[in-house]
């Protein structure tokens, strides 16, 4: 059995994110610290226990991004993957997600993939859709924010449960080639085990370069970053941590929260 | 010429769950008429199921929006190749301007299929519109909300997905029906088959009804932190704690503890979050608590701009620092 997995390099959640002078695209700070996004660690995590079941899974990693991003692909190796292939951007700014998926779409382990596994989102643009177009350009069912799955190679299918609101789920079965997006919480990633890492370090992956794929006409474009309103009043308290402490208690006290 | 001047159409797919109509396609409403202000179109609503007309008939009644029922087999419970399929053979023959779904497990399930179908741009998590030099600037956060980007689609249809809470919507006095058709639509069978929908997990504690909310996001760091938390809702009076899904994920507080799209929808009188980020997804489930205090250490935290009350310190060590005063104030009375 053959599984892609889509993984995407972030930056931390405490990054510092400045806005370009021509309110196109985002800086981040220097020093930012890039990560794997949660939901895609997940999805390797996912990978690799169907592999541990079924000895006979192939594991390819598929990342799109900047040089960078290659540590995304080493790290879900050193998680257990088998080998990977870097979609290498030589430009930094928002990339439409339709182009996205025509990227991935046009590897062939995504086309010869039995099970596509993508994270619900990327924790730093949020969409939720990379996946979901990769499953309708490669014409394969496709269930989101996945939560629990069970494989069944003889009949070719796959049980899912959807995570939806309000505590419930919703069960699927969907025939494979299928792709899921997963959501955090299904399990717990692993770390990577050192020796996997040396051999993922070792490894020389694959790497396609963006600017020679097919670039698709963008059906969506930024037209330019603003700072977020602000919903409230955002008061900063100011003064020592003391200080802080005593106004917040005043303000409670006067509201009738402490009583 | 008949129909020189074609009218442009502004879909709404109407959310049902449960023999319900789900609060958001209300919200989904108010974003369409929004989205009338700055494009005139006529508004139509669709909704799915095996057996639509009741639904059909209350949308039409309380909206006075025309209302287009459709029914499909297998819809008794939603699918979303059952709906991206349906939908696209309803649509393409004449596709509309914009299609408004809800941001939700089914909205993010279907619309990027469906407008892939439909070869148009679907924007994700909408929640503000805007016109900048005649175009359509529909705005989503980005970064875990700490910037906000302005899009523009360059295709005819455009699918959006709109964000929970981002828009009200009120019904009119007096309001006229509007018109209810109901059709059939027969389609192959799909390779994704809807088994059951059933609650994961009950629960007694009921969030929509706490007075106090002291919750804890991934800015605690360590499981050992969540002590304080409990420490600060135990010396608040009728403080329940709660968390963001970080939290819930690690396993360090139950399921039904947390807060927001995937969780709870709260409206307390305090909302104290104590390492939030912000992002999207917590804040709709909080955004109607009456005051929002916020401990974190980064300032540019997106949940300050939800927030009324922003204290930018390590809660490890402001906490601590609260307590001693609360336990002074409580002893002076």
């Amino acid at each position: 059995m053959n599984i892609l997995v889509c993984v995407k390099h972030v930056p931390e959640a405490e990054a510092q994110v400045h806005i370009d002078a021509d309110s196109r695209w985002a800086n981040l700070g220097t020093g930012t610290e890039f990560r794997m996004n949660r939901f895609d660690e997940c999805a390797v995590e996912a990978a690799v226990q169907i592999k541990e079941k079924f000895a006979d899974t192939h594991i390819h990693i598929l990342s799109i991004g900047p040089q960078r991003a290659e540590a995304v692909i080493r790290r879900s190796i050193g998680m257990g993957a088998d080998d990977g292939t870097h979609i290498l951007m030589s430009k930094a700014g928002f990339v439409d997600p339709f182009r996205l998926a025509t990227w991935l779409a046009a590897c062939p382990q995504a086309q010869s993939a039995d099970l596509i596994l993508c994270g619900a989102m990327s924790e730093d643009l949020m969409q939720g859709q990379v996946g979901p177009l990769l499953a309708a350009t490669l014409d394969v069912p496709c269930a989101t924010s996945a939560i629990h799955m069970a494989i069944n190679p003889e009949d070719k299918t796959i049980q899912v449960d959807r995570e939806i609101e309000g505590g419930y789920r919703q069960t699927l079965v969907l025939n494979l080639p299928a792709l899921l997006t997963i959501q955090t919480g299904i399990n717990q990633p692993r770390y990577p085990a050192l020796s996997k890492l040396l051999r993922a370090n070792r490894l020389s992956l694959e790497v396609l370069h963006a600017d020679q794929m097919e670039q698709p006409q963008n059906l969506q474009e930024v037209d330019r970053l603003m700072p977020p309103r602000k919903m409230r009043d955002a008061v900063l308290l100011e003064g020592t941590i003391h200080d802080k402490a005593e106004q917040l208690i005043t303000i409670l006290s006067n509201r009738s929260l402490l009583t | 010429m008949k129909n020189a001047v074609k009218t442009q159409t502004i879909v709404i797919i109407a959310e049902c769950f449960e023999g319900e109509i789900r609060p958001v396609t209300y919200e989904l409403v108010g974003f369409a008429e929004s989205l009338q202000q700055a494009k005139p179109a006529k508004i139509k609503i669709l909704v799915l199921g095996d057996d639509v007309e009741n639904f059909a008939r209350e949308l039409a009644q309380t909206t006075g929006k025309d209302v287009l029922g459709i029914e499909a087999p297998h819809l008794w419970q939603y699918n979303g190749q059952v709906y991206q399929t349906v939908l696209y053979a309803v649509l393409k023959e004449n596709p509309p301007e914009y299609i408004c779904v809800a941001h939700s497990s089914q909205g993010w399930d279907f619309a990027p299929g469906l407008a892939a179908h439909l070869k148009s741009a679907c924007v994700t998590g909408v929640n503000r519109i805007s016109t900048r030099e005649d175009s359509l600037c529909l705005s989503r956060d980005i970064y875990g909300g700490k910037v906000s980007a302005d899009i523009i689609s360059k295709t005819q249809t455009t699918l959006m997905t709109v964000q929970p809470g981002s828009f009200g919507w009120k019904p009119r006095p007096n309001q006229k029906p509007g018109g209810v058709d109901i059709i059939s639509v027969s389609i192959a069978a799909q390779a994704s088959q809807t088994l059951s929908t059933q609650i994961h997990q009950a629960s007694d504690l009921d969030l929509s009804q706490a007075k106090v909310i002291v919750s804890a996001g991934r800015g605690i760091g360590d499981e050992e932190n969540l002590d304080l938390i409990q420490q600060l809702a135990a010396a608040i009076p009728q403080a329940v704690v709660c968390g963001s899904r970080p939290i819930i994920d690690q396993g360090w507080l139950s399921y039904d503890r947390q807060v927001g799209v995937t969780g709870a929808t709260v409206s307390p009188d305090l909302y104290l979050a104590c390492g939030i980020s912000g992002a999207a997804q917590h804040v709709s489930g909080m955004q109607g608590s009456a005051l929002v205090v916020s401990i974190n250490t980064d300032p540019m935290a997106a949940i300050f701009n939800q927030s009324d009350i922003c204290i930018v310190e390590d809660l490890t060590v402001f906490i601590p620092a609260l307590l001693d005063k609360l336990s002074e104030t409580s002893k002076t009375k």
